[in-house]
Parts: C-alpha cells; sequence; structure tokens
C-alpha cells in the first residue's frame, strides 16, 4: 500500500529518555520511547496501540516537538524537525496538530470558547475581524457544535462536547497531520463512536492525516489504516490493519488482540483467550533482552539476551520477535 | 469487531447527550465559600470601610493633616469638664491650660494664664476681666481626704471640686497632637500614605515576582537554576535590615523611596509561588495545546500560566499587604520611613512617643488602625486561601 507513495511523517529510530536522580544518587533512566521507527502517509491513519504507560503519549509528544527527542530523527513532510528550534517549528506547527486524551485538562478554563478556538487563527495571524468570527462559527458547527456556544467557558460542556472544542481548535489552523492521544479513552463509551466517525468525516473532508494513539486495538480497527503495536518504549509489530487483525504475528499482540471481545460468541469460543502473567517491566535502567520476555509464554534463553529488531515479514508487516517462524507454526496449530 | 459496528449513530446525531456538567465557574465557586467564612467577611468589610475612610475621611473632618491650633495642643479625646459657673465649663489640658468648652464637648477658647506660682501649686486665668484659679495642689497631696478631689477652680468666690462629668471631644474626636494638630485626620489621612505605600509596593513586589517566577518556571533547565539561586541568595539576607540599610542610604525620604524600597525587596516568597504554579501547570494539556499553536511564551504566561496561578497569586498578595503595612510603619516609626509633614500610621506612632506618659491615646490610634488593618487582611487572605484551595474544591 505504500509503494511509490511519499511519507508524511518520517520517523526513524526515535528515543526519548528521560533522566532523573543527580550523579550522587545515581543517575535513572527511563526509557519511555527507545528506538522507534515508521512512516505515516499522506491521508492515512496510523494507529499506535500499546498498554497505559508504554510510552505512546511521549511518543506522540515527542514527534511533534512537545518534547526533545534524545535520538533519531523525525522527517516532516521532507523536512527535518528533529533539531528545529521553537521559532523555526512555528511554521511547522500550523501543520502538525495534537487532540489531547483528557477534555477536562485540555481546555484553559479562563478562556471563551471562541479564545480557545482562535488561538491558532490569531497566532498564526490568519484571520481577522468578522472572517475569524465566521470561522469560529464555521468550526463550532463542523464538530457538531452550536454558533451559540462561542462566548461560553469550558465548564458549561460536557466531556464530549469539550473534545469536540479541543478538535475544532486543531482544525482552526488547517493542519495536515493530527497526533490524536488517546481522544476517546477519557470519554462515556456512548459518546466515543460519535467522536470517531467525526473524525473520520472530518479525515475525509479535509484530507487528513492522522497517528491515532489508543491503549485498545478495538478502538484503533476500526479508524486505523495501518497499526503499530507498542511495548515498553519500542514497536513490536508494525502492520496492515487488517492483516494485524487476522494475523498477528508477535506474541503481545496475539494477547492483546485475544482479549478482545467478540461480538459473535460463537466465533469466541473457538479462540483461547491468552492472560498475561507477570508484570509489566520498569522502563528504567533496562537490561537488553527481548522486553516482553519476562511476561511471554514463549520465551527462550535467546530472548533473554539479545534485544529482538523489526524484520519484514510479508509486504508491510514487520515484527520484533527471534521466535515468531516457530510461533506461528504453534499458533496456526493452537488454533486448529 | 468491524467498521459496521461503529455506524450505529447517525451523523444528524453528532450533539452528544450527556449531562452538561453544572459546574460554578472557579470565582462564583470562591466567592460562595468566602461568604460561608465569617472572619474573612468581616476582613472585607473592614478592609472596603478602611479604604473608604482612607479615600475620603480626609475630606469630610473639620481639619487638614497639617493645619495647626497653637492654643489646642494635647487636648484628649474624652474631656473631664467642670462647671464653675451656671452654663459655664472649663476643661483643663494635661498642661494645666484652661479652656471654655461647652457641655456636650465642643471646645472653646484657651484662657489666658496670668499667673503660676508653682510652690503652692495654683494658677490663675483670665475670662471675661474674671479671675479663674485653678488649685491643683490637691492632686499631690497624701491626705486620704482629698484622694477623689483633682482639682478646685474658684470662680466669683465660688470654689468647685467636683467634676461635672466626662464627655468625648467634639471638635477632636482623637484629640489633638503636641503641635495642636486634629490626631483624626492625621489618623485617617495616615491611612492614604500607609495604605498607598502598602498597595503600591505590593503591585511592585507582585509584578516582578510574578514574573521572575514565570520565566524561571516556564523556562526550566539552567534558567531556572541560576534564578532560583539567586533568589536563594537574596532570601539568606535579612530583608529588614537590607531595607534599614537602604533606607539610611537614601537622603531623599519620600513616599516613593520607601514604596521601591519596599517593592523591590519582598518579591522573592511571590517568585518562589509563581514559579511552583507555572511548574505544575506547564506540562497540563491546555499549556502543551498553546505551545502545538505556536503560542509564544509571554503569550503562555499571560493567557494561561497567570489566570490558572491567579488564585495562589491573589491569596499571597492579600498576605502581603498586611506585611508591607507593617515594614513602613516599623520603618517611618524608627524615623527612616516618610518625613514631615506627611504621615504614616508610622510617623504618627513616632510623633507620639515624646508624650507617651501624658498623652498616650496619640500612640493608641494609630497602633489602632495598623492592628486593624493587618488583621483585616490577615482574616481575608485566611479565608481566601481556602476559598481559592483547589483540594477544598470538591462540595
Ligand atoms: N515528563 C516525564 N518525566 C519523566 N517520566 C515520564 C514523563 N512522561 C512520561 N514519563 C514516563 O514514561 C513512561 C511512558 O509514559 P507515557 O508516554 O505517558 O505512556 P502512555 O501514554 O503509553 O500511557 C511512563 O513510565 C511514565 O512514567
Ligand atoms: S523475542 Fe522471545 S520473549 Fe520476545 S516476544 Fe519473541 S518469543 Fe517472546
Ligand atoms: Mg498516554
Amino acid at each position: 500500500m505504500n509503494n511509490g507513495k511519499i511519507p508524511l511523517l518520517q520517523v526513524v529510530n526515535l528515543k526519548k529518555h528521560f533522566v532523573s536522580g543527580s550523579r550522587l544518587s545515581g543517575k535513572q533512566v527511563l526509557t519511555a520511547v527507545d528506538g522507534i521507527s515508521f512512516e505515516i502517509y499522506r491521508g492515512e491513519t496510523f494507529g499506535l496501540v500499546g498498554e497505559s504507560g508504554c510510552g505512546k503519549t511521549t511518543a506522540g509528544r515527542t514527534i511533534c516537538r512537545l518534547y526533545n527527542p534524545t535520538d533519531g530523527q523525525l522527517i516532516f513532510d521532507n523536512i527535518d524537525i528533529t533539531n528545529m528550534s521553537e521559532k523555526e517549528l512555528k511554521p511547522i506547527r500550523r501543520r502538525m496538530q495534537m487532540i489531547f486524551q483528557d477534555p477536562y485538562a485540555s481546555l484553559n478554563t479562563r478562556m471563551t470558547i471562541t479564545d480557545i478556538i482562535a488561538e491558532g487563527i490569531d497566532t498564526h495571524k490568519l484571520l481577522t475581524g468578522i472572517e475569524r468570527e465566521n470561522r469560529i462559527y464555521e468550526l463550532l458547527e463542523v464538530v457538531g457544535l452550536k454558533r451559540e456556544h462561542a462566548s461560553r467557558y469550558p465548564h458549561e460542556f460536557s466531556g464530549g462536547q469539550r473534545q469536540r472544542i479541543g478538535i475544532a481548535r486543531s482544525l482552526a489552523v488547517n493542519p495536515d497531520l493530527i497526533i490524536c492521544d488517546e481522544p476517546i479513552s477519557a470519554l462515556d463509551v456512548s459518546i466515543q463512536a460519535q467522536i470517531v466517525n467525526m473524525l473520520e468525516d472530518l479525515q475525509k473532508e479535509f484530507g487528513l492525516t492522522y497517528l491515532f494513539i489508543a491503549h485498545d486495538l478495538s478502538m484503533v480497527r476500526h479508524i486505523s489504516d495501518r497499526i503499530g503495536v507498542m511495548y515498553l518504549g519500542k514497536l513490536v509489530e508494525v502492520s496492515d490493519c487488517d492483516e494485524l487483525y487476522t494475523n498477528p504475528l508477535h506474541p503481545y499482540t496475539q494477547s492483546l488482540l485475544s482479549s478482545i471481545p467478540i461480538p459473535n460468541p460463537r466465533e469466541n469460543s473457538k479462540k483461547k483467550r491468552i492472560i498475561l502473567e507477570g508484570d509489566i517491566t520498569s522502563p528504567i535502567n533496562p537490561k537488553p533482552g527481548c522486553r516482553f520476555a519476562p511476561r511471554c509464554r514463549y520465551a527462550q534463553d535467546i530472548c533473554r539476551q539479545v534485544t529482538p529488531e523489526l524484520r519484514e515479514l510479508g509486504e508491510g508487516h514487520t515484527v520484533a520477535c527471534h521466535l515468531v517462524e516457530e510461533i506461528k507454526k504453534g499458533f496456526n496449530h493452537e488454533s486448529d | 469487531m468491524r467498521k459496521e459496528d461503529f455506524e450505529f449513530v447517525d451523523s444528524s446525531l453528532k450533539q452528544d447527550k450527556e449531562q452538561i456538567r453544572t459546574s460554578l465557574t472557579y470565582w462564583k465557586d470562591a466567592w460562595r465559600r468566602l461568604k460561608q467564612n465569617r472572619l474573612a467577611l468581616v476582613g472585607l468589610i473592614a478592609i472596603i470601610l478602611i479604604t473608604l475612610i482612607a479615600i475620603f475621611g480626609p475630606l469630610f473632618t473639620a481639619h487638614t493633616y497639617r493645619e495647626q491650633d497653637n492654643d489646642k495642643i494635647n487636648t484628649t479625646p474624652a474631656l473631664d469638664i467642670y462647671q464653675i459657673d451656671d452654663g459655664l465649663f472649663v476643661y483643663v489640658s494635661r498642661q494645666y491650660r484652661l479652656f471654655i468648652v461647652s457641655e456636650d464637648g465642643v471646645l472653646g477658647d484657651l484662657l489666658v494664664n496670668t499667673e503660676t506660682n508653682v510652690n503652692l501649686r495654683y494658677k490663675t486665668y483670665e475670662y471675661n476681666g474674671e479671675e479663674i484659679t485653678l488649685d491643683y495642689s490637691y492632686k499631690f497631696s497624701d491626705d486620704p481626704e482629698y484622694k477623689d478631689i483633682d482639682f478646685t477652680f474658684t470662680y466669683k468666690d465660688v470654689e468647685t471640686f467636683e467634676k461635672h462629668k466626662t464627655v468625648l471631644n467634639k471638635t477632636y474626636p482623637f484629640g489633638t497632637d503636641q503641635l495642636g494638630r486634629d490626631v483624626m485626620t492625621r489618623v485617617f489621612y495616615g491611612a492614604r500614605i500607609s495604605l498607598t505605600v502598602a498597595l503600591v509596593a505590593t503591585l511592585v513586589n507582585l509584578f516582578i515576582g510574578v514574573a521572575y517566577g514565570a520565566i524561571s518556571g516556564l523556562e526550566g533547565g539552567k534558567v531556572d537554576n541560576t534564578m532560583m539561586r539567586i533568589v536563594d541568595i537574596i532570601n539568606s539576607i535579612p530583608l529588614l535590615l537590607y531595607v534599614i540599610l537602604l533606607m539610611v542610604m537614601i537622603d531623599n525620604r519620600g513616599l516613593w523611596t520607601i514604596i521601591i524600597t519596599l517593592g523591590s525587596v519582598y518579591w522573592v516568597g511571590m517568585a518562589r509561588l509563581v514559579r511552583g504554579q507555572v511548574l505544575s501547570l506547564k506540562n497540563q494539556e491546555f499549556v502543551l495545546a498553546a505551545r502545538m499553536l505556536g503560542v509564544s511564551k509571554g503569550k503562555t504566561i499571560t493567557k494561561h500560566l497567570i489566570p490558572n496561578a491567579l488564585g495562589p497569586i491573589i491569596v499571597s498578595m492579600t498576605m502581603m499587604i498586611p506585611t508591607a503595612v507593617f515594614t513602613e510603619s516599623f520603618l517611618s516609626f524608627i524615623g527612616l520611613g516618610i518625613s514631615a509633614p506627611t504621615a504614616s500610621w508610622g510617623t504618627l506612632a513616632n510623633d507620639a512617643l515624646g508624650g507617651l506618659e501624658l498623652f498616650p491615646y496619640q500612640l493608641f490610634f494609630p497602633s489602632l488602625a495598623i492592628a486593624i488593618t493587618m488583621l483585616a487582611f490577615n482574616f481575608l487572605g485566611d479565608g481566601l486561601r481556602t476559598a481559592l484551595d483547589p483540594r477544598l474544591r470538591k462540595g
């Protein structure tokens, strides 16, 4: 699916480490993101999935340079933005926006909806006066809110409505790429589908590209074209959406998929549920080896000694596991 | 789970039907809490009254703060009056100046002292060609028979022993000082000066502290480290000592000198507070959203950080005002503050020191004013602290 297309965003071996402690008390390095690489093509949605705490938010924020990368390269539309200063970034920022997880923390409660949505317009001096006002009404309607809402304050809105306001704010600057950091996780289940559908409609309408972060594979399947599965700061599997769901290769992906309830109960009974044992390992001062090893039921000695790299095992399907081939046989065998 | 499973909502139904949370705005909620705190309300009302008195008080008194009446020096707020003839009342000051006074306490003329006999302890005065003799020897007599008698007056050969009554001084409700100036007007006027100094100095502190703290917190890293070490150094100097040294060095001690001195020193606490607030706010999603939109650091500070840290800033400011009132009074009291004839509460207290034993009221009124003001601001500050504390804002 990527043949010949130019990626809008290239993430190359991106690392983000948080260093804490002093030289005296002993430095602690938290490898929140530890060398992830993927591309996002224009108009597609790349889903980034992983358990809470695996570094998705950090990855998203490092990609849009809210955090400075520890290592690696970020190329946005053929421009290397890895080491750009805040000033150089300003025009890039207009093209790369973010939708946040917590609708209660992502809006400044001391500003009116107009001022919140117009902040980008004003900062980049896109429109003024009546045009600005009309644009805000237009944006409110685009995200399913009303003109009358413009002069209100965030506290008068529900979580879902606040998320819509956040979306309108990011749309205001006509971005190309929107990083959606778990935009529906904090919302009521009944609202989640509405927001996802709206994001899809907006994508079609404005030709947007999404990096869609979620902690649950069921949330991203609907919207994603391709999916990357993250475990403790590393990508363990990247694949086309359908391929990933039908043919998961990494043991972690398999366990994630097995925990999704299936609408058809008969189908469900066929599938074995894989329950992960053991605790998620700490991302502080990690040892070499596969990070999933302590919880992996296939783990061998090699897993604990050598860090597995992403390998391509089929078109656009990459996996970081030493034993994929063996497991594949076993897995198919099991499900027979 | 397939794509179709999500399509159960028609896009015309995009408006969600979630219950809108009926939450009060921050300030309404804070006001509701403040109103429940009686002490804070008392403080607030007292502050409003003091402010009104400071602004309008000097306009409505019959005297000005610098107007001297050389006759009526050191008259007390309460007058012991003696009726020496039908409808003729006199008041004798503690310095044996004799005044004609009306029955309800309006001070009349000072009578001319014609003779003083220190040995026999009497004085004579002239009134309408007649002589009034004031015998104050009883005051010094050890005889228990006379212990209730302070003075006797002899007028037209009639001797008066007994005090008629004690009335409030209608002409000078708080009395007069050693130069015959109205203490009440001076206290009201002193409120103007003291509050102006405190308020402006606090605003200067606020401005420096907020800007310094916000920049330090937002920049983080090395900048933050350096800026905070400077704060630590300033904080390790006893500030009062520093202020005293500064005031001693400055010759021209006017209103502005003291404002700038106080204003330039006490911002350290505010800077720390604002930095802490900024540190906790700067990684919140709405601030990150602003960064994503390319909003400049200055705008981020003024539009996002400060408005959201306003609660603690206001509390701290409310607590800073009484400190400034006190420091200004203290400096003026030790003679390093505002110079005459401008009067602050501290200067008034200082002026009163000389005659403290005879005229304690001259110290009492300015001290009372200082005490009430400090208490009022502290009550209000405490109330605001609880009203604006986000941890207590659950109910
Ligand atoms: N600013 C930070 N400083 C230090 N550690 C952080 C910071 N942000 C996140 N982390 C740590 O990085 C890891 C990944 O966090 P995060 O990216 O928020 O995960 P996710 O979004 O997948 O839940 C966590 O262990 C978290 O504690
Ligand atoms: S490398 Fe080993 S431990 Fe890691 S997922 Fe594969 S089999 Fe499991
Ligand atoms: Mg997250």
